[in-house]
Order: structure tokens, then sequence, then C-alpha cells
């Protein structure tokens, strides 16, 4: 078997490890980092469960072989809070009830945070459109939905407040 | 665990070609990997290793030269889909790029392993073979450029050599005053394998088509252009009832294209529709959808 040295940046630090160059991107956040934020669902791209940002884009890390990522900069779940200070998405998540059993929370919560950071005023239409590769078997997309327009609107109140 | 004994990240095309040439290992390219990370992993694909081109710089580009748009093989279906070129230029191949999968799928698949992949209902390939396309292959051999249409040789089949690489795809822009569009009718909307799909390109000449390309995708092997429904056209004034005998003749085609096969019934219907909807954009610029 192959080795392969990866290096790259996740969640802002970063991490350099040898592996089996087989490994998902996945399987090194979850299993050599630790990051078990990330979930696996269906392996094949067709849940979203296991979402993380790569490069500033969404992707699905059971598709990416680890070594695709080297260089790169990842973001999971577990680098959206800041200092301790949840994100406005994950207390707008909070707030609008928008999470229910929780494991397509964190591919929710990124595939959102890549929409507001493009996109600051989404529609609901947009909204849809950014969570549509996220599946929820607890259904509660409307929560959802409505969890990322409450984000919408607290960031911006707060960045109002901080402008006036 | 996939058997991955080979793992390559080659820097340049010329490097790659020659790792290609010079390995005895059963060796595949790989690109986004949207659809090689899963077969590896069930085992599906019977092979000693991998040439990632992910590291080459120079094969993700979009740019104009001499008339022609020029697209590096990996490109992916988010950077299609958001180009503003691409947008203006050739809307049909930005609308099918938008059309491809999920967000996460579009950030990571790319338009040279679509071709590769020659899956029947690969939404950039009914786009390219409607622009009749080109790919160029590199190789230790030197370069060729040959048709998209003609690359593709059966479900999941190519004359791609196991030595070259798809370095980039091109095709003529299409001329100022061209209406084009994409359409795919999937099992849902999101993440959906089209179950047809349909690209169109036209051009108006004192009120009259004086050009039509007409392609079709997942009614037969690979994609592929329809010349009987682009001559249908050719002549004819954009209408209501134009739009009613196209489609008509739409599901005769797919008829005739399907044969016995099962899907047959539904999909000369279903043809019906996605020629309708998509010739009623282009034709009078409605957006009402019927599907």
């Amino acid at each position: 078997m192959a080795q392969y040295h990866l290096e790259m940046k996740v969640n802002g630090n970063s991490v350099a490890l040898d592996i089996d160059p087989g490994l998902r991107l996945l399987d090194v956040l979850r299993d050599c980092l630790h990051l078990t934020g990330t979930k696996e669902g269906c392996s094949e791209g067709e849940c979203g469960a296991c979402s993380v940002i790569l490069d500033g884009e969404l992707v699905d890390s059971c598709l990416v072989f680890a070594p695709q990522a080297s260089g790169r900069e990842v973001i999971t779940i577990e680098g959206v809070a800041r200092n301790g200070e949840l994100d406005y998405l994950q207390q707008a998540f909070l707030d609008a009830g928008a999470v229910q059993c929780g494991y397509c929370t964190p591919g929710m919560i990124l595939a959102a945070k890549v929409l507001l950071d493009r996109n600051p005023h989404p529609t609901r239409q947009e909204i849809s459109k950014a969570i549509s590769g996220n599946i929820c078997r607890c259904t509660g997309y409307a929560k959802m939905v409505q969890g990322v327009e409450l984000a919408a609107a607290s960031k911006e109140a707060k960045e109002g407040a901080v402008r006036a | 665990m996939p058997e991955c004994s080979v793992y390559y990240q080659p820097e340049s095309i010329s490097e790659a070609v020659n790792f290609l040439a010079s390995s005895e290992r059963t060796l595949k390219p790989l690109a986004g990997g949207t659809d090689i990370v899963p077969a590896m992993r069930k085992g599906e694909m019977n092979i000693d290793g991998l040439v990632d081109l992910s590291k080459i710089p120079d094969i993700r580009s979009i740019k104009i030269e001499d008339n022609e748009i020029k697209l590096g093989s990996l490109c992916t279906f988010a950077q299609i889909e958001r180009s503003p070129l691409i947008q203006t230029k050739a809307s049909l191949l930005a609308q099918a790029a938008g059309a491809v999968g999920s967000p996460q799928i579009r950030s990571l698949g790319t338009i040279g392993g679509n071709i590769a992949n020659a899956s029947p209902a690969a939404d950039t390939v009914t786009a390219f073979i409607a622009l009749d396309a080109k790919a160029r292959l590199e190789s230790t051999n030197g370069t060729r450029s040959v048709l998209v249409s003609e690359l593709l040789c059966g479900v999941g089949k190519t004359n791609i050599s196991s030595n070259e690489i798809i370095a980039e795809i091109s095709f003529k822009i299409p001329s100022e005053n061209n209406q084009s569009g994409f359409i795919k009718l999937g099992r849902r909307k999101a993440l959906a394998i089209a179950r047809m799909n349909l690209a169109m390109i036209i051009t108006l000449h004192d009120g009259l088509i004086d050009f039509a390309r007409v392609s079709l995708g997942a009614v037969g092997p690979n994609p592929s252009r329809n010349t009987n429904l682009e001559e249908f056209l050719i002549g004819k004034k954009p209408s209501d009832s134009l739009i009613d005998s196209f489609a008509q003749f739409a599901g005769e085609e797919v008829s005739r294209m399907l044969g016995s096969r099962a899907s047959a019934a539904y999909k000369c219907e279903a043809v019906k529709g996605i020629v309708r909807d998509l010739s009623s954009r282009l034709f009078l610029g409605s957006e009402q959808v019927v599907i």
C-alpha cells in the first residue's frame, strides 16, 4: 500500500500526516483528525451529511480522495464557531428549532454558510437550492429555511448596529 | 478500503502522460472523483491506481481564442455554471452544468470527467454535442483533436486510449443572435440523474429559423444530435403551432430511436413536454414550465 504525505489546512490549522492515499477526505477528518462533526451518510454523494467547505466551495467529503485536498483549506462544522461563540447560523438553527436528530445539521449549516458568504440576502428559493444536496430524514426543511433567513437577518442587524 | 497501490499526482500534462505511458500497471486518470471515489470503494474499478490530475494548474481555465471557447478539462460544473462568459456565449452549457447533481457535486465534478465517464445521461455532454465540441487529447504520441460525439461509443465506453488524457474541450462560439438552452427531466429536482435531457441552439434570419441544433441525452447509449429534428425546424417561423408540431415530431423520433425498449412508451410522451418547454423559452421567450 502506497503512503502519501498529506499537508492541508483544517479550520485554520496546518496539519501534516502520512496516510493511505485511498482514504477519502471524510476518513481523514473523522478517523485521523477526530473531527467527528462531519457525518458519513450514503457514501456516494446523495445525502450531503459529509459536506465540508474546500477552498470556499461546498463539497461532499465522501467523494474526495484525501490527496486531492493537499495544499488546500478545509472548513468543517468544528471550524464554524469562533472563540467559543456560535456562528449566526448555528444560533439561528437553535432559535428556529431547525435541529431534530442532528445528523444532517453540520452539512446543512455548512451549505448555508457557503450561500450566505456569497449572497447575504438570499430568497427562499435560493436557500432551497443551496441546501438541495443535503437530505434531512426528519424532513425538517421548513424550519431550516427559516433558520437561514433568521441567520441572514440577525447578521445584518448586528453588522448594521456595528456600523451605526 | 479500496486497493490503491499507485497514487500519482503529476504537476503537468506531460508528467501525467509520461507516467501513464511508462507504467505497466492499469491506471486511470482521476479528475473530480465524484464517480471514481465511490466506485473504487465498491470495488467496481478493477485498476491498480490513479493519476490524480487535480494538481495540474493549466487545465482549469475558460478562455476565448480564435472565435472558439476553450475549456480546460478540469473545469468544474460550478465554474462553468457561474462563468459570465459561458452564460452569455453558450447559455445551454451553463444551464447544463447547473443541472448536474447537487451544489456539492457541481463543485467537484468536471467536464472532462463527464465526457470520459460516458454516461448516457451526462448533462454537459448533451450540451457539448449540440455545440459540436471537440476534445483535445494528449499522450506521449502527441495531440489529437476529436469531436466529442466521436469519442463516445456506448454506455460507459469511449475511444480514449489508456495512455491519453483529455486536456481541453473547445467549440465555435455560436453566432451572436443565437438562442440556446438546456432542459432536463429527472425523477426529482435535486440530484437526479436525467431520465432525459435536451439541448438546443437556434438562430433566426428574417423571422425564420435558419440554423438549428438539437441534442438529446438518455435516449440512446450516448447523447447525440438528431438531424431530423434539426431539419424540421429550418425555414420555419417560431410560433405556438410550430411548438406543437415540433413536440409531436420529437415524440415520433424518440419512439423510433428507442424501438422496443421498456422506457420507450414513457419517453416518447415525456419528450414532448421537455421539447415544448424548451422551445417555448427559445422561440417565445416564455418561462412557462410544463414539468
